[in-house]
């Protein structure tokens, strides 16, 4: 048998099934960025096809091309060896080829049952039968071992619920090829484990999967083979047996890393900020301590209230009962304005709906929070305003064609990294960093933990939230563990295994968690 | 990976010059086409009437477009321009002194944007509700004041000033340049037109990068107000009369003038020139359809028209971009 993409690449590729879907020279200009130069790669049915690569590196475009979200440049797509237009998401729906994409893209206003139905809704002589509906929805998420309700808004959800509901609502379409774009980003490892079930319970029905990762393990725990992107070209495709974490990552960013965690050990100084018994919407009884030079890492599920906390330290949300101390003076936080004032600064978790404004441009976001700084009472310094943003699309290697793109033209992970960029040149001593490399490439990650060090060097203290435990493990001074709102468990930096603090926060005994976390 | 030097050039900036040169030959199109097809227009008289006319517009869309940048909408500027006109018209002819009454007048319409702040802010109603009821009840507060009659300024020095000119260009267009200007530094070189944009993108991520956002709103619908303020005092000195019905559907020509003029309805998109030349194309597509003598229905389909083939453009244009 031969294939173009086996005569591209000599290393013998597993044949799981026939080729259903095949890529010949198909290419993606926006204006300004070549996003996807002409790409050959074909996928068998049945299998799990991993698609790793750097932020803006063009994996997210392939999608959008494959499911008719966007128009190709140029190319052939070939669908079960007929040619296939693509260009409407109606169209690749009606072939069997749906996604859940990197950014949840559902209705908000409407339930679960309403989102898993949109545009094939139940009715009976026009009437919508809702209560079918809500039923119907509801076996399926069951079914899925999903723990979730049909009747509830979708908005009331947290980011990595929405989540799951996208991959239910794919499932249910006739569907015969799934594509995932960063699934498990907000997922719990609890949740990321309900929808690895639900992957490999696909696969097993013959469904073909893509699956787009920043995370390696999950990339050996799931594919079959992994394709690897850099600017837009395929580098190439390997069988999962045959490759390993070092080459993959070679592969993408063509020099090797000798540690993304890089963990530097400060003496810890005098206490910046101090939670005495804090209690608000979301969690209760809070105490914990952050001093100048340390990392503290809170880790739990997602819902366990860690955001609710540190946004009620930030003031945007009131404490009911508690004190904050900030370097040893109790203060009211009644504000935003009061805590950026006192010195403190928020990456907040959600980038599109309190991270950025999307519709403005990349050198904006970056300056929002230092105009005061860089104007005089009447006038903004335009020298330093371009200056400042330039400093951090280069510092963070932001992927952008220049500081006036907008934010919404950036890739997922480079938006995160305005995210955070845009804190660094403000002089806070306090960074709260809710989930700061969520969809962030492995070089870049390596490149923010660097950063990290170096804030602490200048006597900064950090708290840094995240549900991916590897990275607060690697990272944390001190550990805290919450659940439900309570923080439950304090360990010092790899003072306790990954088993216990997973017990901790899920507070139930987990059977399978498999080595790698 | 390769990291690409960033190109200086702000593609963003260079978009909103062409549209506004755009605009400016669309403008200029217009009037020499007007001049060939009519004896009039090219007048004298008829260019200064044309410029006071669309200077009054102008500074409203002025006012109105801070407003829609932070994704909001002021209705009450046509209300607020006629409730101007009484209170400028009472003052003076009770005896104080000109300057008073102006001063007075504008922290009225200050005031009245504050209410509107207020009440989107603190009472959270949608700036749609808010300023809507501001519309119908100023001027029943104005016809109150009034007894619903018209008020005669007896001042000639003040109604004079409208009718003046200053090297040859009617003093109320030398208003357009006098809010213009500080209304450009404004909203692009400092920071609190920043925050206008910021709050009209993501309020959110505004308030979490520590820009206050109620603050922010509250000075876009103040200014908003001080506009119309300043118009309605305009407005008496034109025409000699104080009369809260006057301004009957400025508030549409105003948001028109705006939209024409390239800012979106969505927010965080707007300029100053902008406005000022969609002001003065909607200005003269009304002095022209007079002077041609097209009935004065088809001049409210025409403008109807031209919002929709210019905002289509320009919405082509930025996305094709
Ligand atoms: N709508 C758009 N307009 C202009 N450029 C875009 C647009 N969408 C994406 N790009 C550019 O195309 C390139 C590829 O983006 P893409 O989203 O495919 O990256 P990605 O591999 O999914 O990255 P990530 O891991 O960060 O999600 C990036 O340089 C991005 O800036
Ligand atoms: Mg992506």
């Amino acid at each position: 048998m031969t294939s173009t993409a086996q005569e591209l690449h000599p290393a013998p590729v597993l044949e799981p099934g026939r080729t259903i879907l095949e890529l010949r020279g198909l290419e993606k200009r926006y204006p300004g960025t070549h996003a996807l130069k002409p790409v050959d790669l074909a996928f068998k049915s049945g299998e799990i096809h991993a698609i790793v690569g750097e932020n803006g590196a063009g994996k997210s475009t392939l999608i959008k091309l494959l499911t008719g979200v966007m128009p190709r440049t140029s190319g052939e797509i070939t669908w079960e060896g007929q040619p296939a237009a693509l260009a409407t998401p109606h169209e690749a729906m009606a072939l069997g080829i749906n996604a859940v994409h990197q950014e949840v893209v559902l209705c908000r206003h409407l339930t679960v049952a309403a989102n898993m139905f949109l545009g094939e809704e139940n009715s009976r002589f026009g009437i919508l039968q809702q209560r079918a509906m809500v039923r119907q929805a509801q076996t399926i998420i069951d079914d899925l071992g999903f723990d979730l309700p049909a009747h509830v808004t979708l908005g009331d959800l947290t980011i990595g619920q929405q989540q799951l509901i996208a991959a239910a609502r794919a499932t249910v379409r006739g569907t015969k090829f799934l594509i995932f774009d960063e699934p498990t980003a907000y997922l719990t490892r609890k949740e990321a484990d309900q929808l690895f079930t639900l992957i490999r319970r696909l696969k097993g029905e013959g469904v073909t999967i893509i699956y787009i990762s920043h995370r390696m393990e999950e990339v050996f725990e799931l594919a079959d083979r992994v394709s690897v992107l850099r600017d837009g070209t395929l580098v190439g495709t390997r069988n999962i047996a045959e490759t390993n974490d070092a080459e993959l990552v070679k592969m993408m960013i063509n020099r090797s890393i000798e540690q993304v965690y890089h963990k530097e050990h400060f003496t810890p100084g005098a206490a910046l900020i101090e939670a005495r018994n804090l209690s608000g919407k979301g969690f209760e009884n809070v105490s914990m301590t952050v001093r100048a030079g340390e990392i503290v890492g809170l880790y739990g599920l997602i819902g366990a209230g860690r955001s609710e906390f540190v946004t009620t330290l930030y003031g945007r949300h009131r404490k009911s009962a508690g004190q904050i101390l900030w370097e040893g003076k109790e203060v009211q936080v009644n504000s935003e304005h009061d805590a950026i004032k006192l010195g403190m600064a928020l990456a907040p978790e959600s980038r599109r709906d309190q991270g950025l404004c999307l519709n403005l441009p990349v050198g904006f976001n970056l300056n929002l929070p230092i105009y005061k700084r860089i104007s005089n009472n009447l006038l903004i310094s335009s020298t330093q305003e371009k200056t400042q943003a330039d400093r951090q699309i280069a510092d963070l290697r932001i992927k952008t064609p220049t500081r006036g793109a907008l934010a919404s033209s950036l890739s997922g992970g480079n938006q995160q990294k305005i995210v955070i960029g845009k804190w660094l040149a403000h002089g806070a001593k306090l960074f709260i960093f809710d989930e700061p490399t969520v969809g962030v490439d492995v070089g870049t990650k390596a490149e923010i933990y660097r950063l990290f060090g170096a804030l602490l060097s200048k006597g900064a203290g950090i708290i840094l939230i995240s549900s991916y435990l590897t990275e607060v493990y690697e990272l944390a001074d001190t550990l805290h563990v919450f659940r439900r709102g309570k923080l439950v468990a304090t360990h010092g930096f790899h003072a306790a295994s990954h088993e216990d603090i997973l017990t901790q926060a899920l507070a139930e005994k987990q059977e399978k968690l498999g080595g790698q976390i | 990976m390769s990291t690409e030097a960033i190109p200086v050039e702000k593609p963003k900036r260079n978009y909103n010059v062409l549209f506004g040169l755009t605009l400016l030959a669309l403008l200029v199109l217009l009037w020499i086409l007007l001049s060939v097809a009519t004896t009039s227009f090219a007048s004298a008289n008829n260019m200064a009437n044309l410029l006071r006319q669309g200077s009054m517009i102008a500074i409203m869309a002025v006012g109105q477009t801070f407003v829609i940048i932070t994704g909001g909408i002021d209705l009450s500027v046509g209300a607020v321009v006629g409730f101007a006109t009484v209170v400028v018209a009472m003052m003076i002819n009770a005896g104080f002194p000109i300057w008073l009454a102006i001063l007075v007048t504008l922290l009225v319409g200050v005031a009245i944007g504050m209410f509107h702040g207020f009440g989107i802010v603190k009472m959270g109603l949608p700036p749609f509700i808010i300023t809507l009821a501001t519309l119908t009840s100023l001027r029943g507060i104005g016809l109150l004041m009034t007894n619903g009659n018209s008020i005669n300024i007896n001042s000639d020095t003040f109604t004079a000033f409208s009718r003046n000119s200053f090297i040859g260009i009617p003093n109320l267009f030398w208003m357009v340049i006098l809010v213009g200007i500080p209304a450009y530094i404004f909203l692009h070189h400092s920071r609190w037109g920043r925050y206008l944009f910021s709050v009209g993108s993501n309020a959110e991520a505004s308030r979490l990068s520590g820009v206050n956002v109620q603050r922010t709103i509250y000075m876009a619908y103040t200014l908003s107000g001080l506009c119309a303020a300043f118009v309605g005092v305009l407005l008496a000195a034109r025409i000699g009369i104080g009369n809260p019905t006057q301004a009957e559907g400025w508030e549409l020509q105003a948001i028109a003038s705006s939209v024409i003029g390239g800012t979106s309805l969505f927010g965080a998109v707007g300029s100053v020139h902008g406005p000022l030349l969609g002001a003065f194309i909607l200005a003269t597509i009304n002095n022209g359809a007079n002077l041609l003598n097209v009935n004065s229905f088809w001049q409210r389909i025409i403008t109807g028209a031209l919002i929709i083939i210019i905002v289509y453009f320009d919405g082509l244009r930025r996305r094709g971009k």
